[in-house]
């Protein structure tokens, strides 16, 4: 049985169990390297962007015109023999297949894969009823077996070893089963299967598409239990979700050229089947199939009609938001989701089995974009995901006092960055150089995974004015977004981008009203605040004034990029401004590179050996992957790679507070990667991470320094040439 | 794309879902690379639904002179006993060595789900480039339902025990598509 927690701290236990089980932390991320280069080598050739761009389209038709799909498609399944029902609910489908089994004399049911038949818990139901149901896809036959859910929605087992497949069919047959003759244990399922297949009376599939003009259903599967499931029973019903509503064969081919090709890294399953009308049956009396179709409503088209969240109607349950989820990776499905698994399952559960399933899985995200950068049908899931997060918050009415201090902070930056400042002094019996000796009370223990930096004497604004030089007749006049750690932790790293724009003639300023991004709110779920402090930074930095924003901070980018349209949609004043401030946007490493055009003459030689850390919201969030690879070796190094460069590094803002278990364990893998590459520095472009990465490397007395890339970059730099 | 670019695809990819591809003469020669498959594995029988005139007689030839039965209809009363499955197809999709099957009837079901090996025949003709290339005709198939169309690409797989890819799990263990060069079907 399924059991997700309902609150953080079942959870989190839950989650540092999962972290001791080796085989799980090895097999997840095998495949998670495996998964990596197979969709590559699937989509090469392939413009994967205008693809999902195309799928998101047109499910987004389909999603807005699902009652009128349905009607077109029960007149034409019926048409051809199909008895189509709707079911409002879960119970309701459950209930009406259970029926059509009593009236047709059913006693034995073999089932093909489907999700929609595990969302609705429709074995159990059936079974209740009297019903023998044998799954016959092999993983969720083991899984049936063992009475668990699946822990990932492709490869249900995934989580299991062979010794545990082979100790449950041994227990199945009463024959010793050898755990490494894998091809034997599959000939089992098919011997033990194949009975089932030719004794059963129903067969119960899902379905991949309806295709509304023809009635037609269309099945992806691989091992071909789907075919037998849909032709050797009397009986088929099919079980389906109404958002598997398409308008015509065109569009269910749109999807299948990118369904298996995320899924599994496959060009194509090895089985399609297309199935309309009741077809020829020689076991039934009259030498017709007796079918049936299910559409499931369950919530769906009360999410259709959802201006935020139907987006997530457009799943085409590919699991690939799973398969590249740095969480996951770590603590699989059965941690990470409930019936639904990875990041759309932290969306959908919410909506299909309820808040309490949903309240502490939905915290469990870092925001990194590596779901979103792999979709196939476009979607935000990690926005989404806050959205979800937030509604829960809000519907909760009990907000964490975190939550409650931020927005406090917040809502007024004088006060916010008086506090900053007397953090600096507040933290002087506390602080050891640049770190922090011991952490207050409410960080210790857990969070002692790392080091935590100590606030700047002086942050980067109040130095400004004293360190910028005025340029006479500036090529650019650029505006730089500090983000709160470059400008109260870490002030060297906006002392470094002078430097190294010392001789471009750049006028570079520091409009003093801007204040937090708003990511840390958004992150904790505080939509208000984010928004509030969105207006705040639009009315300080106006883009019109300037030839380029920059930022030091990916996320911080990443945020004014994506964030703010969306926040400040309804604004109408300021809609235009989000959309300069989008054109005009430009991170360190792409400035420096693309704007400034800097020459490998400007740079001293033999810089030594770096790796790099990619952050999430400048390889994904930003898009940026070449420039800073190549400004590394403008500037003089020797670029190594490390494994994982573009996995996240666990920070993820406050996400590292609340969940430390799984941002340890991330920053571990990401440091082990980086040391085998034998680099002397690790460098990155964005303060958050250089605080991960750096008090962790602090912390387990590890060699490679950790830097800003502006700042790597300044050190090589020779001295300005001086006009005049 | 020419039908010969096409053809060259169609193998390449075969070969990466484990399909074996042969070009075959004519149908008659079909039949005695069915039979030889199926004598090498060690089978009995060929069941091959909807055959008719010609190319009947030269499936009842081979499997004579090679000592296999023939199963021709009513399938289902032979599910257990059928060695080699040998069904002609409807198209071929280069891009995903593909092919195309009207499975509607359901001795044809069976020949291809319940064999050990399935002996596919396609005329070279009918190769096209993607899946898209074929909306129209598949849509026109839907229309005359009942119809049941399968696009099969390989074996019957799973890697659900580790990751390991195993074939065979529940259908043919093997796929043999035979190209006969020339033909318009």
């Amino acid at each position: 049985m399924i059991k997700t927690p309902h609150d953080v701290k079942t959870y989190r236990r839950d989650l540092k169990n999962a972290l001791r089980n080796n085989f799980l932390g090895a097999t997840l991320d095998n495949f998670a390297t495996a998964y990596r280069t197979s969709r590559a080598t699937a989509f090469s050739g392939i413009d994967f962007d205008a693809l999902a761009h195309e799928i998101a389209a047109g499910k987004d038709q389909s999603i807005a015109h699902l009652p009128e799909l349905l009607e077109k498609f029960s007149t034409q399944a019926e048409k051809a023999g199909v008895k189509v029902h709707f079911a409002r609910t879960a119970f309701e489908a459950n209930s009406i297949i259970a029926s059509i089994a009593k009236a047709s004399g059913v006693k034995q049911i073999v089932k093909g894969k489907s999700m929609t038949a595990e969302e609705t818990f429709l074995n159990a139901h059936l079974e209740k009823e009297g019903f023998e149901v044998t799954e016959t896809d092999l993983g969720e036959w083991i899984i049936q077996l063992r009475n668990e859910g699946p822990s990932h929605m492709v490869m249900p087992a995934i989580h299991l070893t062979r010794q545990e497949v082979a100790e449950l069919f041994t227990k199945v047959t009463g024959k010793p089963q050898d755990p490494d003759d894998i091809n034997g244990m599959v000939k089992v399922a098919r011997k033990e299967l194949r009975r089932k297949f030719l004794d059963a009376e129903m067969g119960i599939s899902g379905a991949n598409f309806a295709i509304a003009e023809t009635g037609t259903i269309g099945l992806v599967t691989n091992e071909g239990n789907g075919r037998l499931v849909t032709t050797l029973p009397r009986v088929h019903v099919a079980l389906v979700g109404v958002d598997k509503l398409l308008p015509d064969m065109k569009s269910a081919l749109r999807i299948l050229k990118a369904l298996p090709r995320n899924a599994t890294g496959q060009l194509i399953s090895t089985y399609v089947t297309w199935i309309t009308g009741a077809t020829e049956c020689k076991s039934s009396p009259d030498s017709k199939k007796e079918m049936h179709i299910v559409f499931l409503d369950n919530g769906r088209l009360a999410l259709a009609a959802d201006p935020a969240f139907s987006e997530a109607l457009r799943c085409i349950r590919c699991g690939a938001c799973a398969n590249v989820c740095p969480i996951y990776k770590l603590v699989g499905g059965h941690n990470y989701g409930h019936v639904y698994i990875g990041a759309i399952g932290l969306i959908l559960t919410y909506f299909y089995h309820g808040r309490r399933n949903a309240r502490a899985i939905v915290k469990n995200c870092l925001n990194c974009q590596a779901c979103k950068s792999v979709c196939p049908t476009g979607i935000d899931l990690p926005h989404l995901i806050k959205e979800v997060h937030r509604t829960v918050l809000n519907v909760e009415g009990k907000k964490p006092v975190k939550n409650l201090l931020l927005k406090k902070a917040l809502g007024n930056r004088r006060m916010f960055h008086f506090l900053l400042r007397r953090a600096s002094l507040a933290q002087k019996p506390f602080s050891e150089g640049q770190y922090l000796r011991h952490l207050p009370f409410m960080f210790s223990g857990e969070q002692e995974f790392r080091r935590l930096p100590a606030i700047a004497k002086v942050p980067l604004r109040d130095m400004w004015e004293s360190i910028n030089r005025r340029v006479e007749n500036p090529r650019y006049r650029v505006a730089l977004f500090g983000g709160c750690l470059s400008d109260f932790v870490y002030p060297e790293q906006g002392e470094a981008l002078l430097q190294l724009c010392g001789d471009h003639e750049v006028q570079l300023e520091y409009p003093m009203e801007q204040t937090c991004c708003g990511l840390p709110a958004q992150m904790m779920g505080e939509r208000e605040t984010a928004k509030d402090v969105a207006v705040q930074n639009l009315r300080a930095i106006d883009p019109a004034d300037y030839d380029y924003i920059l930022t030091l901070c990916a996320s911080c980018g990443s945020h004014l990029k994506e964030n703010y349209q969306k926040l400040l949609s309804q604004e109408p004043a300021l809609a235009v401004k989000v959309s300069q401030l989008r054109d005009k946007l430009i991170d360190f490493s792409s400035f420096i590179v693309k704007v400034l055009k800097v020459d490998p003459e400007e740079f001293r030689r033999l810089g030594g050996k770096v790796a790099y850390h990619s952050p999430c919201h400048l390889c994904r969030g930003l898009g940026v992957t070449k420039e800073p690879r190549e400004l590394l070796s403008t500037a003089g190094f020797e670029y190594v790679p490390a494994k994982d460069e573009d996995v996240c590094c666990g920070f993820g803002g406050s996400y590292s507070i609340d969940f430390p278990e799984i941002s340890a364990e991330l920053l571990k893998r990401k440091l082990d990667n980086v040391e085998d590459t034998g680099a002397e520095t690790l460098v990155t472009d964005c303060p958050g991470c250089v605080l991960q990465l750096r008090g962790g490397m602090e912390k387990r007395g590890g060699k490679v320094k950790v830097k800003h890339i502006a700042e790597v970059v300044a050190e090589q730099k020779k001295q300005p040439r001086r006009k005049g | 794309m020419k039908q010969d670019d096409a053809l060259t695809l169609l193998k390449e990819r075969a070969q990466a879902v484990q399909t074996i591809t042969a070009e075959v003469a004519d149908f008659r020669a079909a039949c005695l690379y069915a039979v030889d498959v199926t004598q090498r594995q060690g089978g009995t029988s060929i069941a091959a639904p909807g055959l008719s005139g010609k190319d009947l007689s030269h499936l009842k030839a081979a499997c004579k002179t090679g000592g296999l039965k023939l199963f021709t209809k009513n399938l289902r009363e032979n599910i257990g006993q059928i060695s080699t499955g040998l069904t002609i197809a409807d198209w071929g999709i280069a891009e995903t060595a593909t092919l195309v099957m009207d499975s509607t009837s359901e001795d044809f079901r069976i020949a291809t789900m319940l064999c050990e090996t399935h002996v596919a025949i396609l005329p070279g003709s009918k190769i096209v480039q993607d899946a898209m290339s074929l909306e129209n005709e598949l849509t026109s198939a839907m229309k005359a339902a009942p119809r049941y169309f399968a696009f099969i690409s390989g074996a019957s797989r799973t890697a659900d025990i580790e990751r390991v890819l195993t074939i065979g799990v529940h259908g043919p263990r093997e796929l043999h598509l035979l190209i006969v060069k020339g033909t318009s079907g």
